[in-house]
């Protein structure tokens, strides 16, 4: 293969998965247009309750372009997406429903990152030591507490942990405190990353395991490798395919595990925002607040790929 | 042998939540302010939560509800999704490439976010609003099953054999393929029904679920504003939670390893 079909291949790659990323906020966008519009019920009855008279109603729906046709709205939403304006929240008429998205994107992004990180290196450091022999008999400990975390639901397992640590223990600050800082932020995203790390741990153990008696591991070790070294230099980056595929199949389970776990702890984020704008009807902030969910999804998505592309040859061709 | 103990934990929660709401009498919805937040004691096995409900009524009629739901959702996957990817899987070709397409699409979206912008739409959602928002992605999975294993089937000889005998496409669909897709498929149907309860919990615990409040989820979000007062409310919901997921996931397991 020359220089160039490489990079032409890398281009075309880069394109479709951009295409791809576009197709699901698109679709997302989509779902949540018709389904404010199509569905059974007056979204300005909807906002304003049903005391509202038939002429405030009407000036709710000409505010909100209501009252054009189906296609003209549509048209005006997708631009409006474009340019990052949906018009002003309702809640709050000076603030524009972007702008509010926007700010509770990064503490979101920033939480997300956080626990794929830690739970691809510690579900990576767990399956590699439920497999080797440097632990001796603790291997079996860790695979079993690898097991019961993978059957926990973050939901249940979350503020039960929350209670222990944080309220008996004392040893952590409590949710909603405005002091918790790092710590706090840090505890947050390790529950987060507890259902994703398990996952990543089975899946390098089976890895590993497949690996087992690969011919050039037992080169590595007539070289006089040590088995950490083996584990570290020869098998793991043989192994990192299928973890990162594993990582990329667990980010929407925990984007929804960061909305809920936001909740939990009442942290600003994209998931607040989404469930305040429902509880007070806010139309445009809900829109935006979709919108901007998915690109985190998309934009995190295509960086496992990029990662997955980096270190496997056989993936770059998807 | 295994199997019926795989199976023993959710059929035992499921008939003790049954009989519970059919026996015990007590209203998951009712308040009785001077007992709120009670601890466990005579009259109250699980104690009380907020406004004083008594959380055994709460828990019982949330574990039917949130099985119900399962349950249907889970068959209609496979009502939908079977009988599509094994007509893809004999078809082949144009048909069976789109069908492949569409459950990617499907399976690599993110489903939570998919449920919240359908359900924040819509003014307090009903059991049917959650089928109907649970069933969007739920068929994908039986597909992608059933499409593999009619691959496979295609080939067979007692599928040749019914072929020459004259039986049309519906037939092989439902008298030769899906009869010998249903010891994956139930694999599969629990743990979508695993996925399924934690789901709805998630959104009854973001206060997105149905309007009467009865859920395993409410039940949670309770427990954490009662954290300080009441620690047994959170530990009621959380076990419930678990419990139910649990068993379902455990059942489905269960029925993998049997050959």
């Amino acid at each position: 293969m020359t220089t160039s079909g490489g990079l032409l291949r890398a281009t075309r790659g880069i394109a479709a998965r951009a295409l791809l990323g576009i197709g699901t906020v698109w679709a997302l966008a989509t779902l949540v247009f018709l389904s404010l519009r199509l569905l059974p019920g007056d979204p300005a009855a909807l906002v304003l309750g049903d005391l509202a008279t038939e002429e405030e109603r009407a000036a709710l729906r000409r505010s909100l372009h209501l009252d054009e046709p189906l296609a003209a709205q549509y048209a005006r939403y997708l631009w409006g997406i474009a340019r990052l304006d949906l018009g002003a929240s309702l809640r709050h008429p000076s603030q524009g429903a972007f702008s509010l998205t926007l700010d509770a994107f990064w503490p979101t992004a920033s939480f997300a990152l956080a626990a794929v990180s830690i739970g691809a290196v510690a579900g990576v450091a767990a399956g590699g030591l439920s497999t080797s022999r440097l632990l001796g008999g603790g291997r079996r400990l860790v695979h079993g507490v690898t097991l019961a975390l993978a059957a926990t639901p973050l939901l249940g397992l979350a503020p039960v942990a929350t209670y222990a640590l944080a309220v008996r223990a004392r040893a952590l600050p409590l949710p909603g405190d405005p002091d918790a800082g790092v710590a706090g932020a840090l505890f947050a995203s390790v529950l987060l990353a507890l259902p994703l790390g398990a996952q990543v741990a089975r899946a390098t153990r089976a890895a590993l395991r497949e690996l087992g008696r690969a011919q050039f591991l037992t080169v590595a070790k007539a070289k006089g490798a040590s088995d950490a070294r083996v584990l570290l230099v020869h098998a793991l980056p043989a192994v990192s395919g299928p973890i990162l595929t594993v990582v990329g199949t667990q980010l929407g389970a925990l984007l929804g595990g960061a909305i809920v776990l936001e909740r939990l702890f009442e942290r600003p984020g994209l998931g607040t925002v989404m469930i305040q704008a429902y509880a007070a009807r806010d139309l445009p902030v809900l829109e935006a607040g979709i919108v901007a969910s998915g690109a985190l999804f998309v934009m995190t998505q295509a960086l496992f790929a990029t990662l997955h592309a980096a270190v496997d040859p056989r993936a770059r061709r998807a | 042998m295994r199997r019926s103990l795989g199976l023993a934990p959710i059929a035992a929660l499921a008939t003790l939540a049954g009989l519970w709401v059919a026996f015990a009498g007590g209203s998951p919805t009712r308040l009785f302010l001077e007992r709120g937040w009670a601890p466990p004691g005579p009259g109250l096995p699980l104690g009380a939560g907020e406004g004083g409900v008594d959380l055994a009524a709460a828990v019982a009629h949330g574990t039917v509800r949130a099985l119900v739901l399962a349950v249907t959702v889970s068959a209609l996957g496979f009502v939908v999704g079977a009988p599509l990817g094994a007509l893809a899987g004999l078809r082949g070709g144009a048909f069976a490439s789109a069908v492949a397409r569409a459950c990617d699409l499907v399976q690599s979206f993110p489903t939570f976010l998919l449920t919240l912008a359908i359900l924040t739409t819509i003014h307090s959602p009903s059991r049917l609003h959650l089928v109907v928002v649970f069933s969007v992605a739920a068929w994908a999975p039986f597909a992608r099953m059933a499409h593999a294993e009619a691959k496979v089937l295609g080939g067979a000889a007692f599928v040749d054999a019914a072929r020459a005998l004259g039986a049309g496409t519906p037939r092989l669909v439902l008298r030769h393929v899906l009869p010998n897709l249903l010891g994956p498929v139930a694999v599969q149907a629990g743990s979508s029904a695993a996925a399924v309860v934690l789901g709805e919990a998630a959104l009854g615990f973001l206060g997105l679920g149905p309007r009467d409040g009865v859920s395993l989820g409410a039940i949670l979000e309770q427990g954490v504003v009662g954290m300080l007062r009441a620690p047994h409310v959170l530990v009621v919901g959380a076990l419930s939670v678990g419990l139910v997921s649990g068993a379902l996931q455990l059942a489905s397991e269960s029925l993998q390893r049997d050959p």
